[in-house]
Formats: structure tokens, C-alpha cells, sequence
């Protein structure tokens, strides 16, 4: 803790004239930053912005809605990670509107914490289509990929619904209103890609920006870095997360990524289509894709933009354009025992995280 | 046929059960109060309050670096009459058993089970075993009740607790919940760490005749922010963590930090959260670090004023407030 005391005396020893905005695009960072208090002990002009670092928050509802279907009609077995669980869907009052809900209607829905989980569960049920809805950032995407790579059971298959995290940050850029002045970039997604998959803020933005770990320290430190790119006028991508993610990435994991998986254009909850930001199996893998093997439950119809339920501003949340507290309905309508957008169920979705460091007073965005 | 596991056959009342009590149960438990044709038996009268308490135990593996689930129940029962300021005496347990169970497993964890119980001086005065068919169980099923008797004078009670008393706790926090998560081989994570499954007993015998001692609890499911919860709920008052107060293994740092874990919620099952007037914080430490269990027992927090909260104070001086868990902590997905 010496060393975050060190590094916190550094970022107070900076002076702006204007409040200077860092945004995270991790779950993770937004959970360790709310934990350890950072926010209370930065100076006022400095603030911590989470943005588009959830990957259940985005995971759209057309999948999760398909997901439940697949669990509820056809009787397979569906694995998913356990966030997933309580994500709520859009459908009438009355209807089953998430997996959790289905599970209780007597689907056989099972909580997963590693995609190994769901290649067991297919070894031990060999006689029932097992279905794996695979949600998630290149972190949990690169072992699903190297799972499907090695050899997967016959009866197991996958629903993907995997997501790139930096088209959405080079969206925020290209929008011209971005919302922030400094980017702290995920520790553990340039583990797997490299660090220098975030060079284009830099390169074409011209904005500050530095990967950071889990740790108090990593984080301040890349606060720091950051602040005095901006300072100085100086532009470089910063690492401090060096420990662990290295130049390049797991060279091992991109090329599993690269041989099993496409990427394509995806939509994001909420939010829309942005291009080249998700991941599909490639042909080869036809015969392990869930939404091949049950076209039924694919509903073109569901592919809106805006289907956030109503009163929800998650899409909001994820982008950074409001804080978590801000949304109408936060700790309103809208709690982790009853949670009415995705932002609110998954513990890497900023309103869980803040409600659950505390956050009870709302205010006006 | 395979006599090497647990049949159905072993619950159904005939010779196959009767020979797994005998082999098994009796065998390890065995002690002259125990008389395995009884239906119910009379114990000795007892000076003192009797207490009573009772808990049911599953974990998964059933064996874990550091304990499996006979002494882990033998340890949770005598903890939770510890803590209330009792002396153990009399346990009964039921054992639902999974078909297909190894006879052999069974047997290291009874044997396990009357080790722990011989060693806090308690004996088992009933017993009970059904089998479960496979698939309806995860192997083995501990239920304990159990007997003890403390001193009619002792005092430790929720009400009595007030601002400005001080928090401590005997040693480090959520070692069980991270080795037994390690033993499960999750996440592609392994590692040696033990769990502090262990009797507290040797801890609340030193302290609990402290006038000044309010109260005392085992952290063990939902962990450390738990019992503070259960406090500041109780007493009306707020619990305040200090976080580079709470002693924490490496190990469980670094699989915190890897996973997302929130540590405080990490369970124990061998540590004692006591809450002390201040000017006796000195002396409750000094009896605990005289011990082994207590070595690393050291001050955490306090208790205050305004709301029912519980609030950490971070490393960086910011105040956090550790909400009541919801669900099942998650690990982290990205």
C-alpha cells in the first residue's frame, strides 16, 4: 500500500483548470477502483468514468432470449457462465424472462465458472445435447476457442455471443464526443491480444492512454501515466501491467482465437451494431454452432437497437455518457434483488458495482 | 458384487447396514455412551447452562489440503458452541451417504470425524446413516447436533455491545474458502494453501471469562462482512473495517485479485471475530497471540455510531460500504 500512497501524492501534486475524465472498459477495473475507495481519495477534478467493460451488460437480448428458449424447448442442457443467470429479457408479464426463471420452470440450466465446466458436463451427459451460450470479452473467448480447437464432445455446442472490446472504444472516438480525456486500457484483454491492439488511441486520437492491472497500485499508476501524458503533451501507449501482459499477447490464444473463430460485425445491447466487434465459429466448427443446430429459436425480430426495458438507461451506463447513479430508475425500480437492465445483475456491470460499494444516492444526470 | 462402495443395500435396515455401522461408524465413534442398539439414551447430569446447536455440512471436494468434511463438521460445531462460551460435550450425527460412495472414503472421513471429536474432547452419544441413490447427493452429508454446557455467569450477548468497542479477529481471513475452491481445480487455479478449518475452542477458553468481552462469532459462510453485518443488524450500530488492518494471506491476495473476490466474504472455518470494550482490546490480544491459533490475532475495526452499516476504510483512505451479499460471489469474465 506504500506504493499507492506514493503514487496517489504524485496524481495530487498534478494541477488542471478542468475536470479531467479516465475511463475504464473493464468490469474489473471498475470493480477494484470502487473497492478500494479510489474515487473518495482522488483529487476533485480528477473522475473515474466506467464505460463499455461488461460483457453480460452487452451481451444481446435476441441471445439471451434465444438461450432460454434453447433451455426451455428443446431439452438440452444449457451451461452458461453464472452472470448470465438473472439477465432479464423483454417479454409480457407472465412469461419466463430469464434463465434463472426458466431453470425454476424446470429447465436444466447450469451455472458455469470456466468454459472447462461446460466440456465436462458434455462428457457426463453424453446422451443430451449439451449447449454452452458463451458470452464474453477475448478473455473468455480465447479458452472457449481453445477448447473448441482441441476437440469438444459430439453433443456439445456453442452459442457465442463473444464481443471485441476495442471497436467499442474506437466507436467512442469516432463519435467525436468520446466523454473522456484519457483511457485505461483492460489488463486482462491485452493479455491475450496485446497492448498494442490499443495503440490506435493513441495513433489516431491522440489520447492518453495506458493498460492497467487489478491492483491499487497498477491502476494509480496508469492514473498517473495518463495525467502526465496530458500534462506534458507527451503521447504514448503506457503499460503497467508488464508483469503480465506482454508484447503481443498470448501468441498461443490468438492464433486458437484466429483458427476457430471470425470476426464479424455484432450487435451490442442497446447500443447497436458496431462493426468487426464480434466473434462467430468458422465453418469448420459448423457441426459445434448452436445456432446452426437450432435455427428455430433465432428470431431476426428481437435485433433492435434500443431494447433496453423501459425507464433503463444501461446502454447509457455502458457507454460512459452517464454514471451509474444517474439513471432514472437506480435504486429504484431498479436493485440487484430486482434488476431491471443487465448493468444491475452481472458483478462486472457498473450499477451492481457501485450499488454494491455502497452508491444508495441517486442524482440527476 | 462390488463391496468396495456404498449400495443402496447399505440403508436399507438389514445385515449390510448393520455392518457398516459396526465397521464404520462404531468402530471410529465407539465410546460408552454410544450404544448403537438404542433408540434414544439418557446422558449424564451436567452443572452449568446447556446449550444446543445444530448444523448440517456439504462440501465439494470432500477432502481439501487442510481438513475434509468430518473434522470441517466436527470443527463447525464445536465453533459454534465455542464462541457462545460453552465447553463441547455431546454430538449426535446423521450421515446421508450417496450411492456409490468408496467404503474406504467413508471411512477416512469418520475416522476424521472421531479424530477431530477426541481431540475437543467430545463424544458422539447417536447416530444415524441413510443412502441417498447416486446422483441425489455429492457423496457425503454431514448433520451435527450439538450439546455443551457453559457457566451460568458468562455474559456474552449482541445487546451488550456498544459504539466504540473494538473489532478483532484471531487470525487471517477466507483461507477455506480459497483452498477449497483450489482443491476444486477451477479456473485452471492450484495451490497449496490450507483451510483454517480448526477448533476455536483453545481461543474462546482463553478469553471468554473477560468481564469486558461482549461477544464473540465464527466467520464461516458469507465470511468476515457477514458477522459484521449480523452485528451491526443486532446491536443497532455500524461495524467499521480497517483494510490494512485485516490480515490476509498472500495467496489469498493474489486469487482475489485474479478473480475479483472480495475477501471479506471469503469463508472461515476456524477463526473468531470477539467484539471487546477498548481499554480490554490489550488484553484479549495478549491471551490469543500466547497461542498458536492466535498468533496473527490483531485488532480490525470498530464499532460506531449512526446506521447499520458496515463500512471498510480502504488502504487509501476512502470508506466503502460492504453491502450484504446477494448472490453467490462470481468470479470475474473479463
Amino acid at each position: 500500500m506504500d506504493n499507492a500512497r506514493a503514487w496517489l501524492d504524485k496524481i495530487h501534486a498534478f494541477e488542471f483548470d478542468r475536470p479531467i475524465k479516465i475511463m475504464n472498459v473493464c468490469g474489473g477495473h471498475e470493480r477494484s477502483i470502487t473497492h478500494a475507495g479510489m474515487r473518495g481519495a482522488l483529487p476533485k477534478w480528477l473522475e473515474l468514468v466506467p464505460g463499455p467493460g461488461c460483457p453480460v451488460c452487452v451481451c444481446p437480448e435476441e441471445d439471451v432470449y434465444q438461450a432460454i428458449r434453447l433451455a426451455l424447448h428443446d431439452k438440452v442442457i444449457l451451461v452458461a457462465f453464472g452472470d448470465m443467470l438473472r439477465v432479464p429479457v423483454n417479454v409480457k408479464k407472465g412469461e419466463v424472462r430469464s434463465l434463472a426463471e426458466a431453470q425454476a420452470a424446470g429447465a436444466d440450466i447450469r451455472p458455469i465458472a470456466s468454459p472447462i465446466d461446460a466440456r465436462r458436463i458434455a462428457q457426463d451427459n453424453p446422451d443430451r445435447p449439451v449447449v454452452f451460450f458463451a458470452a464474453g470479452f477475448e478473455t473468455t473467448t480465447a479458452p472457449t476457442a481453445a477448447m473448441l480447437a482441441e476437440g469438444i464432445p459430439d453433443n456439445l455446442s456453442i452459442l457465442l455471443s463473444g464481443r471485441l472490446t476495442w471497436p467499442a472504444v474506437a466507436m467512442l472516438l469516432d463519435s467525436g464526443s468520446p466523454g473522456f480525456d484519457a483511457l485505461v486500457a483492460p489488463g486482462h484483454v491485452s493479455t491475450v491480444m496485446g497492448p498494442e491492439e490499443w495503440s490506435f488511441v493513441i495513433d489516431r486520437h491522440e489520447i492518453p492512454a495506458a493498460v492497467a492491472g487489478f491492483g491499487t497500485e497498477s491502476l494509480l499508476a496508469s492514473f498517473y501515466s495518463v495525467l502526465r501524458q496530458l500534462k506534458t503533451g507527451e503521447r504514448f501507449l503506457d503499460n503497467c501491467y508488464r508483469e503480465v501482459a506482454h508484447p503481443g499477447g498470448n501468441p498461443t490464444g490468438r492464433r486458437l482465437l484466429d483458427h476457430t473463430l471470425e470476426v464479424v460485425d455484432a450487435n451490442w445491447r442497446g447500443i447497436g451494431i458496431i462493426p468487426n466487434s464480434g466473434y462467430a465459429l468458422r465453418p469448420a466448427f459448423a457441426q459445434h454452432d448452436a445456432r446452426l443446430l437450432f435455427p428455430d429459436h433465432t428470431d431476426p425480430g428481437r435485433r433492435r437497437a434500443g431494447e433496453m426495458p423501459p425507464g433503463c438507461d444501461c446502454a447509457q451506463v455502458v457507454l460512459g455518457k452517464i454514471y451509474p447513479n444517474q439513471c432514472r430508475i437506480y435504486g429504484k425500480a431498479c436493485t440487484p434483488r430486482n434488476p431491471v437492465g443487465p448493468c444491475m445483475v452481472s458483478d462486472e456491470g457498473a450499477c451492481r458495482i457501485w450499488w454494491a460499494g455502497g452508491v444508495r444516492v441517486a442524482v440527476d444526470a | 458384487m462390488d463391496d468396495t462402495r456404498i449400495l443402496l443395500a447399505h440403508g436399507n435396515g438389514g445385515r449390510l447396514m448393520r455392518e457398516l455401522i459396526t465397521d464404520v461408524f462404531a468402530r471410529h465413534l465407539g465410546n460408552p455412551l454410544l450404544d448403537t442398539d438404542a433408540d434414544a439414551v439418557t446422558l449424564p447430569h451436567v452443572d452449568g447452562e446447556l446449550m444446543v446447536t445444530t448444523d448440517g455440512f456439504t462440501v465439494e471436494p470432500l477432502e481439501f489440503p487442510g481438513g475434509d468434511i468430518g473434522s470441517l463438521a466436527v470443527h463447525g460445531v464445536v465453533n459454534d458452541l465455542a464462541v457462545a462460551g460453552a465447553d463441547p460435550l455431546y454430538f449426535t450425527v446423521s450421515a446421508l451417504i450417496e450411492e456409490g460412495l468408496e467404503i474406504s472414503a467413508l471411512d477416512r472421513y469418520i475416522s476424521s470425524f472421531a479424530r477431530a471429536a477426541r481431540q475437543n474432547h467430545v463424544v458422539v452419544v447417536a447416530g444415524d446413516t441413510k443412502v441417498v441413490r447416486r446422483g441425489e447427493g455429492s457423496g457425503l452429508y454431514l448433520s451435527v447436533a450439538g450439546i455443551g454446557v457453559r457457566r451460568a455467569s458468562t455474559r456474552l450477548a449482541m445487546d451488550r455491545i456498544a459504539p466504540d468497542d473494538v473489532v478483532l479477529v484471531s487470525g487471517p481471513v477466507g483461507d477455506h474458502g480459497i483452498a477449497v475452491m483450489l482443491a476444486r481445480e477451477q479456473f485452471g487455479l492450484s495451490g497449496e494453501l490450507r483451510s483454517d478449518s480448526a477448533s476455536v475452542l483453545p481461543l474462546t477458553r482463553a478469553v471468554r471469562d473477560f468481564p469486558h468481552l461482549k461477544f464473540m462469532r465464527d466467520p464461516t459462510r458469507g465470511g468476515l462482512a457477514t458477522v459484521a453485518h449480523e452485528i451491526a443488524r443486532a446491536s443497532g450500530h455500524s461495524v467499521v473495517l480497517d483494510q490494512n488492518a485485516v490480515p490476509l494471506r498472500p495467496e489469498v491476495v493474489s486469487v482475489c485479485e485474479m478473480l475479483g473476490y472480495d475477501p471479506y466474504f471469503l469463508a472461515c472455518e476456524g477463526r473468531v471475530v470477539a467484539i471487546v470494550d477498548p481499554f480490554a482490546a490489550d488484553d484479549v490480544l495478549a491471551r490469543w497471540h500466547a497461542l498458536p491459533e492466535g498468533r496473527d490475532a490483531c485488532i480490525i475495526g470498530r464499532v460506531e455510531t449512526g446506521g447499520t452499516r458496515v463500512i471498510l476504510e480502504t488502504g487509501l483512505g476512502g470508506r466503502r460500504v460492504l453491502d450484504e451479499l446477494e448472490d453467490d460471489p462470481l468470479p470475474r469474465i473479463c
